[in-house]
């Protein structure tokens, strides 16, 4: 009897968290499949139709893709190049890493703002150049006009608040490698590139993964950043969701491109899962 | 023992999926179905205190919570106060209440005795034969209204509401703009919105100040209410209508208009919301958005600013006007109890009370006097000056219910279109025209 029991302990034991992903998860994910593809009591297209031939999905869908190409990747390389610096003891070692960690207490729109009264026109970095004598009028960086410009700000300032959090797991799974590997390595006279190609790297799989999977999810529903910044002149699929449903009050297209991010998502995770097979080497006999 | 942890566990399941019920429909304690108002128990209390009675006021306005606040811990303590009655305020969406409205009248059973809203909803309401006339109503007194609500306020021959509250959309001008005015326009000629205050002298005005600057230091809340200027302020101004006239002639020259007005106008326009904070950082000296959106601004700096009319056009100075009123269903239990609250709703004080705590404005001209000298006063002062405009051309906010985000959208992606991609303005505006059409069409409402 104990044993039979015994057996159900363990779906017992993940059933709340099943529970709660069904209620907040689940149940508005069919809800907002019903709003996409249910109206007037049976399967329709026309929610589909509208959202794709609406003047901002193509742009908001480039963007979005086009942010994600740049700004991941980016963020994994500058995350990595921090990681091995502050896995080091150096003097001032703590200092560097708290303002590291600062983006990361930051919300997005907290960042934005920041941001925003820094590079505006009249911002603090206009006025300091100016006082300086180094220009004579404000450097616009925002507007319509200024797309590039935009753009780059935009991945500018998204790189500077979220690069931390791959930077924090990616040291985490460094500071797990056991010091054996690299000096064994160093024993059999293997380079400090050898060894990072070759040992830390391959061990640093797993938090890698992790790292990614994370970034690359928040990175297709980037909004807040875009909202405060560059409002429309970058449309993203998220700020379209998002103003489909607060001012066009159209909850049908809002949901479908909610439903593509997500489909997104799930499809760069598994894309993620495969690639990256991390290498238990600890497991490996 | 296993037994034991089951058994607790499907307890906690069990207290869990009672808790988040609970939770989920404890969303709609705030229902303003008609069938939970009548049976709860604040309405029960309406056949006991007989006293004063009791109004229910069902409003689409002042919902926000620090607008609610105001309503729910000044005026209506003050209410009572003076008349003894208690008031039950709903704030409630325009669906809710016209879905809320129907049924009660449908079925003879009316709950509510107030209705606040604006004034196209109460146009609709009032087309459905929900509205009681209030012509025959005692007369308010030591009050005048603003001719121009109580114009509006008759429709169809019958008075349908009492102007409440309005809001509009005005000009601030940082004083330091008019340095650069050009020649032949003075400080007094905008300040009072004379004849030669036109949008061609605001393009010289705005040209000048980047020639002398070398700044665009004009700006627009592209990014919020601008659909407001296309919809409500240019195409008035240029065509005479708001839709009617979406891809004429004028309608082109108007686009015109633009294309070169644009070239002075601040490029971050379009990443902005609201022009508060671009006046206050200085980042514009001449701004145009909605009354309480560029409140905080004269608020923090009210010597620094002066509100304007907006300038005129070939036909005529085109601008919103937001009206919203108080009206009585029919078949309304305490209508009495109603009125009394109409009566101390749009007194002076309340109505000077109101704008200070809600930017919303008076709609009775002796309000203006119980407002304290500072930043009210030079809001209030501009919002009257161009109401008070020879050649004002008050437009509404058409009343088209959930097509009314969609209307707007289409004049910002005409303006995308042709302002900021240059695309041909004919073939964008006959484009945008059949939308709208379509749009109008699907919501039963004429072209204004």
């Amino acid at each position: 009897m104990a044993k039979k029991v015994s057996k159900y302990v363990p779906y017992l034991l993940v059933a709340p968290a099943l529970i709660y992903l069904g209620i907040f998860i689940g149940y508005p994910m069919i809800e907002g499949i019903k709003l996409v593809f249910y109206e007037n009591g049976g399967f329709s297209l026309a929610t589909v139709h509208r959202a794709i031939n609406n003047y901002y999905f193509w742009p908001a869908l480039r963007n979005t893709l086009s942010l994600v190409v740049i700004i991941v990747p980016t963020q994994l390389i500058l995350a990595l190049i921090f990681a091995l610096a502050m896995n080091k003891v150096f003097k001032g070692r703590n200092i560097a890493l708290t303002l590291l960690i600062i983006p990361m207490t930051l919300s997005d729109i907290a960042a934005g703002l920041i941001w925003y009264s820094i590079l505006s026109p009249s911002g603090f970095m206009n006025k300091l150049l100016i006082n300086l004598g180094l220009i004579h009028t404000p450097i616009q960086l925002f507007g319509y006009q200024f797309h590039t410009r935009e753009f780059i700000m935009l991945v500018f300032v998204e790189l500077w608040r979220s690069t931390v959090t791959i930077f924090v797991i990616v040291l985490a799974g460094l500071q797990m490698i056991s010091q054996e590997y690299i000096e064994a390595a160093e024993v059999f006279g293997a380079g400090y590139w050898t060894r990072l190609r070759r040992i830390i790297i391959p061990l640093l799989k797993p938090s890698i993964q992790t790292a990614l999977l994370l970034r690359t999810i928040y990175a297709f529903s980037i909004f807040g950043i875009v909202w405060v910044l560059v409002g429309r002149d970058i449309p993203v699929l998220a700020g379209e969701a998002y103003y489909q449903v607060t001012q066009i009050k159209d909850y049908g297209v809002g949901a479908f491109y909610a439903l593509l991010i997500a489909i997104m998502s799930l499809t760069i995770g598994i894309i993620y899962l495969r690639l990256t097979k991390a290498e238990y080497l600890e497991v490996r006999r | 023992m296993n037994r034991r942890i089951l058994s607790l566990f499907l307890i906690g399941v069990l207290a869990l999926a009672i808790v988040a019920s609970g939770c989920i429909s404890g969303g709609g304690t705030t229902s303003t179905s008609p069938s939970k108002t009548t049976s709860s128990p604040t309405a029960t209390s309406t056949t006991t205190s007989k006293a004063g009675g009791k109004v229910v006021w069902a409003s689409t306005q002042l919902v926000p919570p620090a607008e609610r606040a105001f309503i729910l811990n000044t005026v209506l303590p003050g209410f009572k106060k003076q008349t003894g009655i208690d008031v039950e305020f709903i704030p409630i969406s325009y669906f809710d209440l016209s879905t809320r409205l129907a049924a009660e009248e449908k079925s003879g059973k009316v709950t509510i005795d107030l209705v606040g809203d604006l004034h196209g909803a109460m146009d609709y309401y009032d087309s459905q034969g929900w509205l009681m006339d209030l012509s025959n109503m005692p007369q308010l007194k030591g009050r005048t209204f603003i001719s121009t609500f109580q114009k509006y306020s008759v429709i169809r021959g019958k008075k349908v509401y009492i102007p409440w509250m309005s809001a509009t959309y005005v000009m601030v001008i940082n004083k330091e703009a008019f340095k650069y005015l050009p020649s032949g326009l003075t400080e007094q000629d905008v300040i009072q919105g004379t004849d030669k205050w036109t949008y061609d002298a605001f393009l010289e005005w705005a040209k000048n100040i980047y020639e002398k600057t070398g700044k665009k230091l004009v700006g627009f809340p592209v990014k919020g209410l601008f659909h407001r200027f296309l919809h409500g302020y240019l195409y008035p101004s240029y065509t005479g209508y708001e839709v009617k006239k979406f891809d004429s002639p004028e309608a082109i020259k108007m686009w015109d208009y633009l294309k070169n007005l644009w070239q002075y106008v601040n490029p971050s326009s379009t990443t902005w919301d609201e022009m508060a904070d671009p006046l206050l950082r200085g980042d514009v000296l001449i701004a145009w958005d909605h009354t309480a959106r560029i409140k905080d601004a004269i608020t923090k700096e009210p010597d620094k600013f002066v509100v304007v009319p907006v300038p005129r056009g070939p036909k005529g100075r085109g601008f919103i006007l937001v009206v919203a009123g108080l009206a009585i269903p029919k078949g309304a239990p305490n209508k009495e109890a109603a009125w009394k609250l109409i009566d101390y709703l749009t007194t002076p004080k309340v109505q000077a009370e109101t704008l200070s705590q809600t930017g919303f404005f008076p709609v009775v001209k002796e309000a203006s006097e119980e407002l304290p000298a500072g930043p009210l006063k030079v809001l209030a002062k501009g919002v009257a000056a161009q109401e008070s405009t020879s050649d004002a051309l008050v437009v509404m906010i058409p009343n088209l219910g959930k097509y009314g985000g969609q209307f707007g959208e289409l004049y910002k992606e005409a303006f995308r279109r042709i302002v900021l991609q240059g695309q041909d303005p004919a073939q964008v505006t006959k484009d945008i025209g059949a939308q709208l059409d379509k749009l109008f069409q699907e919501a039963g409402v004429p072209l204004p």
